[in-house]
């Protein structure tokens, strides 16, 4: 089948902050994908790589988009070892449709979104995690095998199905966080984990910041093991913690009460159908409804400043709706205002020496035009900017509006 | 080598940071890989980034290859010099930087030993998780270069898992950040590619550590059993139960002789033992030690151990991390291999081993993390039998193939090196190789950095393939291998 057959134009649904893409191809095979990107790279078309689209709006606005590849149609779960606990699946399968599958063998991929489109590729390359991130880490971690298509059409693998292997450079951890920016990722592998027998969260309130910046420390360092640490302020201005236990029946039980003993605050315990419904909330929040979505990271012990900074920025003249995030290190704030007002709290957030790699996710053309969305330089940046030269030498993966 | 070139060398470091005699450079001739030698032209001691910057910068101008080096206990030889080459010995920038209990960090220079950045920590209740068997030795800048596993990397991950951030020196000299201490710096994760890239992308002179919270409770057991395949049904029966161990070992007939011959663990006689940790909260390990208990009694375990105190667990992990070096009690030479299957394919791939050294009348000792699938086949021979050595190395080849055939990989810890380069196209297109060596290209474009290792490449000119022989320095009882 030749290229051109594969290409329609594209329309307003394929826009991209506005920008719509010349056409728009949805390969329905590796081969076919390799190819694709091999023409329009030699013809420097500028292409923008698109999963479930859920996070299409994170990055720079585009001067131009000439093709949008989906992989919607790349979307078979390849392998599931339950044996070996590791999966396969292909860029496209939703991450949501592949937990459902896995979890007919007590099975799962410890990974969350806020977007049920959201595709196993996609989660990859922004490398884009949930509250589970506390005790197995980012998608990066999980990963230990994948295929990428290069611009030049080639097929490479790195990595494997095994879940030590140290075999040849991880361009698998590369590709992580790249922002489609390096290749396409054709498919990917990662080790799984076995569903928790049982399961509780903790749920405290503080009306005072340095009482619950207290117990995130007395909790971090004690020996229990949470799954979850996450933090939020209720719109009443409260902060609130929420600690997620799963293991055994008795041990979840044990490690409750010992959370409990430890905790200045008295917590109430949520479970089942309550505690899923609480923990998707907490997961959606910062994407409900409309506004700006700001990701920002702290060390722990800077949770204090951090609090203190945010209820700043509360009392600028933009408003902060949600904040959301991990206890131990990393948030998403939701902001509201004018685009000034916004680019003005960025601003400051930056400056801070409390917070670090504040990146602007979801923001309208208007605030993209006021600030950088991705923040400041890098040694790591640069040494990226190298590889890319090699990987994509016509600049055309997601030119202009990833990272690098 | 030239003499102006080691002039400036000496000017740049001092003249006492350059070795130059043939006495002092014999013992950077290899690392823990002892069959693979070459001896540098010149032994760098840098004390500072800023040295090895100076060093990385002569080297690229004037075409030199360097070789980082931190303990030389890699057993894969990425720390082989280059004919022709330096070794910037890492050796000296051995500071523990920071210590940041509240933020649970520590920074430290490339040649601190992976145990100290536990013991620095210990005191306060925590460690850094990574534990090759050689960590009382081996560098944390070896273990960011190899990507270092250990017997619990089946449920704590691998050194990537545990570097946060570390600095490095560019092969053009260039001094860059990569990672940080807090999460989520946009971008490809250049620091992943970096860990694990045995030295041959960049140098590595400061590396931000993840510590952990010690475990409230850690319960050992060690189940004997008849055969392989009953120990294999146990594994497999305790990772369905949905139990992720903090480490599952297993040892055959073979490496439980060479361990009782050198430390006396004092393991009960068995075709096969399986030594399996659970740690984590004490309500969580009881309940579920209780279970594996029980597994291993259904699996035909004809006796189970439970380490009652410190000491016996301690007992029980110095068998098992000594099988190594005890190997030289039953054989006069051995060679390691560190292939990796799908843990539901060891009981086959260890049948294929076991005819494979029946076949070839070579004893094969089999010590492996059976939790992750990882072997560490030790093929004994005699070199003093003359083609043993060439025979150890062709069935050392052949297991790899079979890890392959399965599934698996060539290598799961010890890293490719110069020993297993070979391999990498049994394991991956040529397509797949190219774009790896495009990645190389990109950040050593005069491909001085660790040049002939990890990818293959035709043997480099006077460097002696092959197995072991005995060096002229040893035959003339100036030196001996440990």
């Amino acid at each position: 089948m030749s290229v051109s057959q594969t290409l329609r134009q594209a329309t307003g649904e394929d826009a991209i902050d506005g920008v719509i893409p010349r056409h728009a191809a949805l390969p329905e095979s590796p081969e076919e994908l390799a190819q694709i990107l091999a023409d329009a790279s030699r013809d420097r078309q500028l292409i923008v790589l698109r999963g479930g689209g859920s996070k299409l709006g994170w990055g720079r606005i585009p001067s131009r988009v000439d093709l949008v590849i989906g992989t919607e149609k790349l979307n078979r779960l390849l392998a599931h070892r339950h044996g070996d606990m590791t999966v396969t699946a292909q860029a496209g399968l939703p991450l949501a449709e592949l937990n459902r599958r896995l979890a007919e063998h007590r099975q799962y991929l410890p990974i969350e979104s806020a977007f049920e489109p959201a595709t196993i590729g996609g989660i990859v390359a922004t490398n884009d995690s949930g509250p589970t991130r506390h005790r197995f880490g980012t998608p990066r971690d999980l990963l230990i095998g994948v295929t990428l298509a290069m611009t030049d059409g080639r097929l490479v693998k790195a990595g494997g199905t095994v879940v030590k292997n140290v075999a040849g450079y991880d361009l698998g951890k590369l590709v992580s966080g790249s922002h489609g920016t390096l290749a396409a990722i054709v498919d990917a592998t990662f080790k799984l984990l076995p569903i928790p027998l049982a399961s509780t969260t903790l749920v405290a309130t503080y009306a005072d910041g340095n009482a619950l910046a207290h117990d995130v420390a007395v909790i971090s360092g004690s020996q229990v093991e949470l799954s979850a640490f996450d933090i939020r302020v209720s719109n009443e201005g409260r902060g609130i913690l929420l600690m997620r236990m799963a293991s055994s029946p008795a041990a979840t039980a044990a490690q409750a009460a010992e959370a409990r003993r430890l905790l200045t605050s008295t917590p109430a315990a949520v479970t089942g159908d309550e505690e899923r419904s609480l923990w998707e909330e907490q997961i959606r929040a910062p994407w409900a409804d409309g506004g700006t979505v700001v990701r920002l990271s702290w060390l722990p012990s800077k949770l204090p400043a951090v609090a203190a900074l945010i209820s700043r920025i509360d009392q600028s003249a933009c408003q902060v709706s949600t904040f959301t995030g991990r206890a131990i290190g990393s948030g998403l704030l939701r902001l509201e205002g004018a685009d000034s007002a916004i680019a003005a709290a960025v601003g400051v957030l930056r400056q801070s020496d409390d917070v670090g790699h504040v990146v602007v996710l979801r923001a309208t053309p208007g605030l993209k035009s006021q600030v950088d969305v991705w923040g400041s330089a890098s040694g790591a940046l640069d040494v990226a900017r190298m590889l890319k030269h090699k990987f994509d030498p016509a600049d055309v993966l997601n030119a202009g509006r990833g990272p690098i | 080598m030239d003499h102006r070139v080691v002039e400036q060398f000496k000017d740049a470091v001092g003249p006492e940071a350059v070795l130059s005699e043939p006495v002092q450079l014999v013992t950077y001739e290899c690392d823990a890989l002892p069959h693979l030698r070459s001896v540098p032209e010149l032994v760098l001691l840098p004390r500072s980034a800023a040295d090895v910057q100076a060093i990385v910068r002569i080297c690229n101008k004037e075409g030199v290859p360097f070789v980082a080096r931190g303990h030389g206990t890699g057993l894969s030889g990425g720390a082989l010099p280059v004919p022709g080459g330096v070794v910037i010995s890492l050796a000296k920038l051995n500071r523990v930087l920071d210590v940041d209990i509240p933020n649970r960090r520590v920074t430290v220079e490339p040649g601190v030993t992976n145990l100290e950045i536990t013991r620095q920590v210990a005191p306060f209740g925590y460690y850094y998780a990574p534990d090759p068997s050689s960590q009382q030795v081996c560098s944390i800048g070896g273990n960011v270069a190899e990507n270092s596993g250990g017997a619990h990397c089946l449920k704590y991950g691998f050194t990537v898992h545990h570097i946060l951030a570390v600095e490095a020196v560019l092969t053009n000299g260039d001094l860059v950040e990569i990672g940080s201490t807090l999460a989520d710096a946009p971008g490809p994760d250049v620091l992943g590619l970096l860990v694990g890239s045995e030295g041959t992308l960049a140098i590595v002179t400061k590396a931000v550590v993840r510590i952990l919270r010690k475990p409230e409770s850690v319960q050992t057991l060690l189940a004997a059993f008849d055969s392989i395949s009953e120990a294999g049904s146990a594994v497999s029966e305790i990772i369905a139960a949905g139990i992720v161990p903090a480490a599952v070992e297993m040892m055959d007939a073979v490496a439980i002789e060479a361990a009782e011959a050198a430390v006396h663990p004092n393991f009960p006689p068995a075709d096969t033992v399986l030594i399996v940790e659970l740690d984590g909260p004490s309500a969580e390990v009881a309940e579920l030690f209780a279970i594996v208990e029980a597994i291993c009694q259904r699996s035909g375990a004809t006796r189970v151990e439970v380490a009652k105190d410190e000491g016996q667990r301690g007992r029980i992990w110095k068998g098992r991390k000594a099988a190594f070096a005890a190997m030289g009690r039953i054989s006069p030479n051995y060679y390691v291999q560190d292939g990796v299957v799908p843990r539901t394919k060891l009981p086959e791939v260890l049948g294929r081993i076991r005819a494979l050294g029946e076949r070839e009348g070579l004893r094969i000792g089999n010590v492996f993390h059976a939790g992750d699938g990882n072997l560490h086949p030790l093929i004994c021979y005699d070199e003093r039998i003359e083609g043993q050595s060439e025979l150890a190395e062709r069935v050392a080849g052949e297991i790899l193939i079979y890890c392959v055939e399965a599934g698996g990989s060539i290598t799961g810890e010890h890293g490719v090196g110069a020993d297993k380069k070979e391999f990498m196209p049994k394991m991956f297109s040529q397509d797949s190789l190219d774009v790896m060596q495009s990645v190389r290209d990109a950040l050593d474009p005069k491909r001085l950095c660790n040049p002939g290792k990890v990818l293959p490449t035709p043997r480099l000119c006077g460097e002696v393939p092959g197995p072991y022989r005995e060096h002229p320095v040893e035959r003339a009882g100036l030196a001996e291998r440990f």
